[in-house]
């Protein structure tokens, strides 16, 4: 009996110690009666909130709730003034002049003045090392000075194209809460879990053993405050008691409901399912890493042949891929930007896709010299059609991708075996090993085509670069740095376009679908949420967002 | 051998294979295909490669495994210092108490109720042997041992929402979070039924079966006619003769079960939501975080090796054979 006081007594104690740990923030704030309080879930938590060293999109989440930046993306996909009320770019394209808005203030009262804008952007640009989240924005930016306490000056050594983007990407923090740190390591580790910022919401509660948060509304801030009193962040670790809270009403909205429960939530009772076109792209990578590359490429030497890269284009059905795989949630893919990008400004519209034909792909076959053998495989001097088709092993819709493009290919005479991989070993495989032939990956687009386009440069195939297709192609390189400085976006649309064409038409990715956005919400509960690509759970739409009468 | 002796030398022991594993756990992480810092950042778009390199650098995954980084590690290891986590960019040994907490309250109420409930049941269905009881009872903890954890789970949540208002996961309700202890019972209790009545069942099936075979052989022992032929009544047979002997495998089995206790219910705790330490294995595995990686493990490895020693030393106390020889 004594030992099972003991057990209780240690228990009791446990007990203290999990909940009676202090969260990392200061209590909650006393709030007004019954506030409006919209509950979201989600599959993540925010490991940090310093923009310095943030690598989760929850992060970002947070970020867009908390700070703000000079300029931001709308719904259209066009850049919009936030802290800036305006911007100007001098005749040589070297000096960005942005025009802040007027009374803004942190969540501590004070007011925001270029100086503190300054200071953030100058210190992105001397401290790559710590800052490094935000390093790869301020490329090519020389200093950032105010003129005066409303007016600020970004220098460039070179024209930026897509200063918009960059700007979009970099959070003005509260400089107080960063300068004491003097190396890199020191300011990385600051998980800054009580940010002080100008956003729309202000943090009351980040809890990170609980893994909640609670934001308030903030009530001054710029563009008018939101119509609900307070946010609330919950984790889930598995989708499906995501998708049951949703059901029962314990959360309000989730930003990422699963393809194959898409279907079940669009029939729950209160509750809107939504399926907007995102920025998400899937591809086959076919391995065109260069024959002197370092280790030399281990892959199906046919590969090499275009008319073999051809007819598999030709062997796989993307709108079936969609229907089936993505249960329609999607559309077929053509080229490596989405049609969402810039509100479909950078999609190039006049590339044709290869249609569907299986006839076409043997005829492809047979006239560039491979023909069946017994087995009804294709043979050409010795080379047989056989390949592996790998994926990484975490996503959960490419083994049935992976089965039907393996059935397709068969009917062509090429014979993959799909396999799935450990995602860490396939980073490896793809770059620097080149030792693949066929992969199946996917990635989530930036809203400027910069990113996407440097992923089929030369530069990006090294060890740590973006590449993993290998793909190189000078003309291609020359056009992609000369994008980066175009700033009439006619010009540069053109640019882009081109390089479109090249990728598609020497097809080291052959794209396959771009998927949708799927979210959901209580419609009982909430009403207003802009249905846009930027999500119903972007801050423009939490903004909006009000508590059904 | 003395007593001291014994207990030197299993506590020696005890030591010299913590170290053997902490050598083993250095090497295995290092053997992972794939490059930490691209796990940490994940296909983050705006990470050059140079940044990548002053990360790798400051890892210290720049020098060669052997000796630098394996002497760098030591060092810090003989300083009572596991590190840094490079993801999560706080201290292993915060980051592993922190999670510690809540894996003891959730495995610890889970053992507990089914410590106490499968020795009952198993007790029963011995000493009821061929019954009703001992059939439904066996077939019930058959079920139950067999069943997936992550099944159990789900079907407990799904039922327990939407029928009972139980909470769909995590550990207090948002607006609870950082209230003191006392005002949120309730709705602590609230939250650790469904996890906690699924780690009973599926612990209950292992403890019963084990229970009821031992009180069996027991029952059948000699002594126990003598005892019956004493003219003690039927309880006091079972409880002062069947029961402590019969208890003995259930001892070691218990101890066993608390060393593995720390490594978390990792299906549980990912049904449920629950923040523990299963669930920041694989967070740490995922990302290939060496620090909070070996941290994590040692501390495994420590709870094993304790509770075995634990284990051996409870026997040593328990059964009078062990201490005679």
């Amino acid at each position: 009996m004594r030992k099972l006081t003991l057990l209780a007594l240690l228990l009791a104690a446990l007990m203290l110690n999990a909940c009676g740990s202090a969260p990392a923030t200061s209590a909650p704030a006393e709030a007004p009666a019954e506030p409006v309080s919209l509950r979201v879930g989600w599959m993540g938590f925010p490991d940090t909130l310093n923009p310095a060293y943030a690598f989760l999109t929850e992060s970002y989440t947070m970020f867009d709730l908390v700070y703000s930046t000079l300029m931001t993306e709308s719904q259209d996909g066009s850049y919009v003034g936030l802290l800036a009320e305006s911007r100007s770019v001098s005749e040589d394209g070297l000096t960005w002049t942005y025009k802040l808005r007027p009374n803004i203030q942190w969540h501590n009262g004070e007011a925001l003045n270029a100086e503190q804008v300054a200071w953030n952007i100058n210190a992105f640009i001397q401290n790559p090392d710590g800052w490094a989240t935000n390093s790869g924005y301020v490329i090519g930016f020389t200093e950032a000075r105010a003129t005066d306490s409303n007016t600020l000056e970004i220098e460039t050594e070179f024209p930026v194209s897509n200063m918009d983007y960059r700007v979009s990407f970099l959070y003005i923090v509260y400089p107080p809460d960063f300068e004491a740190f003097s190396t890199p390591e020191d300011l990385q580790n600051f998980t800054n879990f009580s940010p002080i910022g100008t956003g729309p919401f202000k943090m009351t509660v980040l809890d990170k053993d609980q893994r909640i948060i609670l934001l308030d509304t903030n009530p001054n801030y710029f563009e008018g405050p939101a119509k609900i009193d307070q946010l609330v962040y919950q984790t889930f670790d598995n989708t499906d008691a995501l998708v049951q809270a949703l059901k029962v009403g314990d959360i309000d909205l989730s930003g990422e409901i699963p393809d194959s429960a898409f279907a079940a939530v669009s029939g729950f009772e209160n509750v809107k399912a939504v399926s907007l076109p995102g920025r998400s792209l899937t591809e086959l990578i076919l391995n065109a890493a260069p024959e002197d590359h370092d280790p030399a490429p281990t892959r199906n030497p046919a590969l090499q042949d275009p008319q073999v890269r051809l007819a598999i284009a030709t062997a796989l059905h993307k709108q079936d891929l969609v229907d089936v795989v993505l249960q329609g949630n999607g559309v077929s893919g053509v080229s490596i930007i989405p049609p969402t990008l810039g509100g479909g400004y950078w999609y190039n519209k006049n590339i044709q896709d290869v249609a569907f034909n299986l006839e076409e792909a043997n005829r492809i076959l047979e006239e560039a010299g491979y023909a069946k053998g017994t087995d009804g495989i294709r043979e050409k001097d010795g080379i047989r059609l056989e390949m592996r088709l790998q994926y990484p092993s975490d996503q959960s819709n490419y083994p049935r991708a992976a089965d039907m493009m393996a059935n397709w290919l068969a009917e062509a005479g090429i014979k993959v075996t799909p396999e799935a991989v450990d995602p860490d070993s396939l980073v490896v495989a793809t770059n620097p090993n080149a030792d693949y032939d066929l992969v199946i990956w996917g990635w989530g687009s930036d809203p400027d085509p910069d990113f996407m386009l440097s992923v089929m440069t030369s530069e990006q195939y090294v060890e740590g670069g973006w590449s993993d297709s290998g793909y190189t192609n000078p003309a291609y390189d020359e056009l992609y740095l000369a994008q980066q400085q175009m700033i009439d976006p006619a010009e540069r649309q053109k640019a882009v376009w081109e390089m479109l064409e090249m990728v598609f038409n020497d097809r080291p990715y052959i794209v396959l679908w771009y998927g949708n956005i799927l979210q959901a919400y209580r419609t009982d509960k909430f009403t207003n949420f802009l249905e846009s690509p930027i999500g119903i759970d972007s801050f423009q739409s939490l903004l909006q967002v009000e508590a059904v009468p | 051998m003395t007593k001291q002796d014994y207990l030197l030398r299993k506590i020696s022991l005890a030591l010299f294979t913590i170290l053997v594993v902490a050598l083993v756990n250095f090497l295995l992480f290092r053997i992972l295909p794939g490059d930490p810092v691209r796990a940490v950042i994940g296909r983050n778009v705006k990470i050059s490669a140079e940044v990548q390199a002053s990360l790798r650098q400051q890892f210290g995954l720049d020098k060669p495994v052997f000796p630098d980084q394996f002497l760098a590690t030591m060092k810090q290891w003989a300083s009572g210092n596991l590190g840094v986590s490079w993801s999560l960019r706080k201290p292993v040994s915060e980051i592993l108490l922190s999670k510690l907490g809540n894996t003891l309250l959730l495995i610890g109420l889970g053992q507990v109720f089914s410590i106490l409930l499968g020795i009952l049941l198993g007790l029963l269905a011995g000493w009821k042997h061929k019954t009703g009881w001992d059939v439904a009872a066996l077939t019930f903890s058959l079920v139950a041992w067999a069943m997936p954890t992550f099944w159990l789970g789900i079907i407990l949540l799904a039922a327990g929402s939407a029928w009972l208002g139980l909470p769909t996961g995590g550990i207090l309700s948002p607006q609870n979070v950082g209230k003191p202890l006392h005002t949120v019972l309730p709705d602590l209790a609230k939250h650790l039924v469904l996890p906690t009545l699924t780690l009973t069942i599926l612990y209950l099936g292992e403890y019963m079966l084990i229970m009821r075979s031992s009180i069996l052989e027991v029952l059948g022992e000699d002594y126990i006619l003598t005892a019956k032929a004493k003219g003690l009544s039927q309880w006091q047979v079972l409880w002062r003769h069947g029961l402590k002997n019969a208890i003995l495998p259930i001892v070691t089995m218990i101890a066993l079960n608390l060393g593995f206790t720390v490594s978390g219910a990792i299906y549980i705790e990912t049904v449920f939501s629950y923040d523990g330490l299963g669930k920041l294995f694989q967070t740490a595995l995922t990302k290939q975080d060496y620090p909070l990686l070996q941290g994590a493990f040692l501390l495994l490895a420590v709870s094993v090796i304790f509770a075995n020693l634990l284990a051996d030393l409870l026997y040593t106390a328990l059964d009078p054979r062990i201490k005679a020889n």
